[in-house]
């Protein structure tokens, strides 16, 4: 459901015997850094596989997942990018005779 | 683990060995493979300093520095880590002391107040909702990112707006991957905190559902 290699980690589940959805996570600090992990394409094996086990049974993992991915994205396509000016740029390589 | 305040620090990244380029090269080189990263790099020097001024003199400081050292550079390989490490250097070095930033905040007491065992292990929660971020426009985002301590902010713009990695960061900030790691999640706590409290003065719904 959250991430591609997610569809794979419930395959040999019962419906039926998986458990309800947890509303809160006793370890939601240590599951916010697998997801920062996760979304930062830096978790490491132990990490995904955790993130495979664990997230479609609690909601507060769900929330904070989708709460950290925004964030991200937010900064990566809302926050200003400046531009060098192009005078700076004439400017250094003036400096240094540097040609095009 | 803290950044040094009151010492210079080496600001060109050493070489396993140098080279010698002619004069040809030295140009293609800059051209190549420095110049096509310039825009990132003052936006960077921008987030930093926060001030059109001080990020000109921190961009032009530091494409004369990799000039002046080029030698050091291995030719093909990451010139754009190899950048953000010589200007993150020289801010600290030459801008750091007199940036216009108005809530400075020294590393050592950041550190104290966030980096303690206690603090990382205390939870964290936020009632910050999706909704409230996606509602957000890109000055509101940016006006909680450019509140964080410095060497907070500079975690998060390389890794969530310049895109490097965990190890790439650990390069150019001259830190293990591991406080890459625990930096950036106490950094993105922090903005989150910012974000919410923004949102709540400015009559955004903050509620938990």
């Amino acid at each position: 459901m959250l991430l591609d290699m997610h569809s794979s980690a419930s395959a040999s589940e019962n419906n039926e015997t998986r458990k309800p959805q947890k509303q809160y996570c006793e370890h939601h600090a240590e599951c916010l850094k697998k997801i920062q992990a996760v979304l930062d394409g830096e978790a490491s094996e132990a990490e995904k596989e955790h993130f495979r086990v664990n997230m479609d049974d609690c909601l507060h993992c769900i929330k904070m997942y989708h709460l950290e991915k925004c964030v991200k994205e937010s900064l990566q396509a809302k926050v200003d990018k400046r531009l060098c000016p192009d005078n700076l740029v004439q400017a250094i390589k003036a400096k240094l005779n540097i040609t095009a | 683990m803290s950044v040094i305040m009151s010492e210079e620090i080496e600001e060109i990244p050493l070489a396993s060995s140098e080279t010698s380029y002619n004069d040809t090269e030295k140009n293609d080189i800059f051209n190549r493979e420095f110049m096509p990263h310039i825009n990132s790099m003052y936006n960077f020097a921008f987030r930093l300093t926060m001030d059109e001024d001080d990020a000109n003199d921190l961009v032009q400081d530091t494409y004369l520095k990799a000039f002046r050292f080029i030698s050091s550079f291995e030719r093909g390989t990451n010139a754009k880590a190899w950048l953000f490490r010589i200007l993150k250097n020289s801010f600290i070095n030459d801008y750091r002391k007199r940036s216009k930033e108005p809530s400075k905040v020294d590393y050592q007491e950041v550190e104290t107040t966030y980096n303690s065992e206690e603090a990382a292990e205390v939870d964290h929660t936020t009632d910050l909702r999706v909704e409230t971020v996606q509602d957000m426009i890109g000055d509101e985002v940016a006006t909680a990112l450019n509140s964080l301590p410095v060497d907070f902010r500079t975690v998060i713009i390389l890794c969530d707006i310049e895109g490097f990695t965990y190890e790439e960061m650990a390069k150019i900030l001259d830190i293990p991957i591991g406080t890459v790691r625990s930096r950036l999640h106490r950094a993105r706590n922090l903005l989150k905190d910012k974000l919410k409290v923004y949102a709540s003065s400015m009559g955004y719904d903050t509620d938990e559902d």
